[in-house]
């Protein structure tokens, strides 16, 4: 319940059309409560992947970029798109054994495509 | 309502909109001096519609539109109104990023597509990988540009790396850095004549295109998808396309109801531009059909919630769609009629 409250507070209203007395059509600032709901679901889901991706790689069931892929909120078939790497070559690079193995050529993609550096994609945050 | 300054000194109006594209194409309009609204935009443009396309995901969720295909509105409006535009993509972003900096010095506000999630200014809530959003650029500034977000109250400032990347966002469905701007507009334009044009091809969008997937035969396709999602994928997926579903109709700057709100406020002015009593009629059932699209996503909502279990349950959702399906057919029909009356 928070939440919902808490992401709407960000001073960024959008605006909806409604009737004023008169029967005119205005710009008003007031959302409907689904949308607080569906908002706050979807990105509680969000926080949820990463945190569950960055457990992950801690534990050493998946590589590093298993966990900026879920940061940037992309899949592997997306993130493959947007690299020029085979999709099946992406789910590989997941493993850590293989990650561990990749030439910086195709490092320097991946880090491109996700805008982080190259020492942060071999590495995640230890919160 | 915030004044701001142009590259060439002059001032330009920036006005709060309910929708992206059809608050920058307002926007181009009104800055060239023709004074038009944000919903007579969106009629004009013809930018009512529905679309369920299973097989195109955005973060693993099927997309359910409520609107024309991105970059229609502003092509349709400019092209019925008589104005001379001209539109650009680039394969290079050094040489996209160079055109809009040549083409802000002469003074010109430009509209461009980007990716929602890489625009910096955006809160939590909005940074999804949606490569539709259209954004104003107004001029530059030292470290960046300034831009014009329609969605948003205030003009933003953006960094011109990230404003770089958002136009040419990797991945698939890439804008390839969109770019669009007015040369000039017709000083006395046919308002009826595009206002008729517009509401027709809404029309025959909503009711004769003859594929299951879209107008008001793909709200029927979709609500029985919904009736029946709880047996076939479980309930916690079916809420979570339920959830995709309620962003569609509530969240992305729709204007409220899936733009049901917005095309009844056109209908309302076009109502007063033909002193035409059957269109008003007609943009009051627009509004009770965007009450209950609201009511739909209030119900989905209170699903997702699990309120009241026994009452509010996926068949229930559905049937308010079929409702809505329902409604809206007999609305377009009606509104076909309507039309063939009016004269230019």
């Amino acid at each position: 319940m928070e939440l919902e409250k808490e992401i709407f507070k960000d001073g960024m209203p959008k605006g909806y059309y409604t009737q004023n007395d008169n029967g005119k059509y205005v710009l008003e600032t007031n959302h409907c409560w689904s949308e607080e709901v569906c908002v706050a679901v979807i990105v509680s889901e969000v926080r949820a992947n990463i945190e569950k991706a960055r457990k992950e790689v801690l534990s050493g069931l998946k590589s590093p970029l298993y966990y900026h892929m879920e940061v940037r909120q992309m899949d592997p078939k997306f993130l493959a798109k947007a690299a020029g790497i085979a999709v099946f070559r992406v789910k590989r690079h997941m493993r850590p054994e293989i990650f561990a193995k990749l030439k910086p050529s195709v490092l320097e993609r991946y880090a491109a495509v996700l805008a982080v550096s190259l020492e942060e994609l071999k590495t995640v945050p230890n919160r | 309502m915030t004044t701001e300054r142009k590259a060439n000194g002059k001032p330009f109006v920036h006005h709060h909109a309910a929708h992206c594209e059809s608050g920058v194409t307002s926007a181009l309009l009104r800055d060239k001096g023709m004074d038009i609204s944000e919903p007579m935009v969106f009629g004009i443009g013809s930018g009512i519609f529905f679309g369920y396309l299973p097989f195109m995901k955005l973060t693993g969720l099927p997309i359910s539109t409520f609107r024309a295909a991105p970059r229609s509105i502003f092509r349709k409006t400019a092209k019925r109104l008589g104005a001379k535009f001209v539109t650009k993509t680039f394969r290079n972003p050094q040489k996209g990023m160079d055109e809009l900096k040549q083409v802000l010095k002469t003074g010109q506000i430009v509209g461009m597509t980007t990716n929602m999630y890489w625009l910096p200014y955006m809160s939590e809530r909005f940074r999804w990988n949606f490569l539709g959003h259209n954004i104003i650029a107004l001029r530059e500034t030292e470290d960046g540009f300034r831009i014009s977000d329609p969605t948003y109250e205030h003009p933003m400032d953006c960094p011109a790396a990230d404003l770089e990347r958002a136009r040419f966002a990797p991945g698939p469905a890439n804008p390839h850095g969109y770019m669009y701007y007015l040369k000039s507009v017709n000083p006395r334009p046919d308002l009826r004549g595009a206002c008729i044009q517009g509401m027709r091809s809404s029309c025959f969008m909503m009711l004769n295109i003859p594929m299951p997937i879209f107008g008001v035969r793909g709200m029927r396709f979709l609500a029985k998808k919904v009736i029946k999602s709880p047996d076939k994928l479980g309930f916690d997926e079916a809420c979570r396309q339920l959830v995709g579903l309620i962003r569609w109709v509530e969240e992305v700057g729709t204007g409220g109801g899936g733009f049901r709100y917005m095309y009844a406020a056109f209908l309302q002015e076009a109502a007063q531009l033909f002193g035409s009593g059957e269109l008003a009629d007609l943009s009051k059932e627009m509004h009770a059909i965007g009450d209950s699209w609201r009511a739909f996503s209030v119900t989905a909502a209170r699903i997702v919630k699990q309120r009241i279990k026994e009452e509010e349950t996926f068949a229930k959702a559905g049937g308010l769609m079929l409702i809505c399906a329902g409604r809206e057919e007999n609305f377009f029909e009606n509104l076909n009629k309507v039309v063939r009356k009016l004269k230019t």
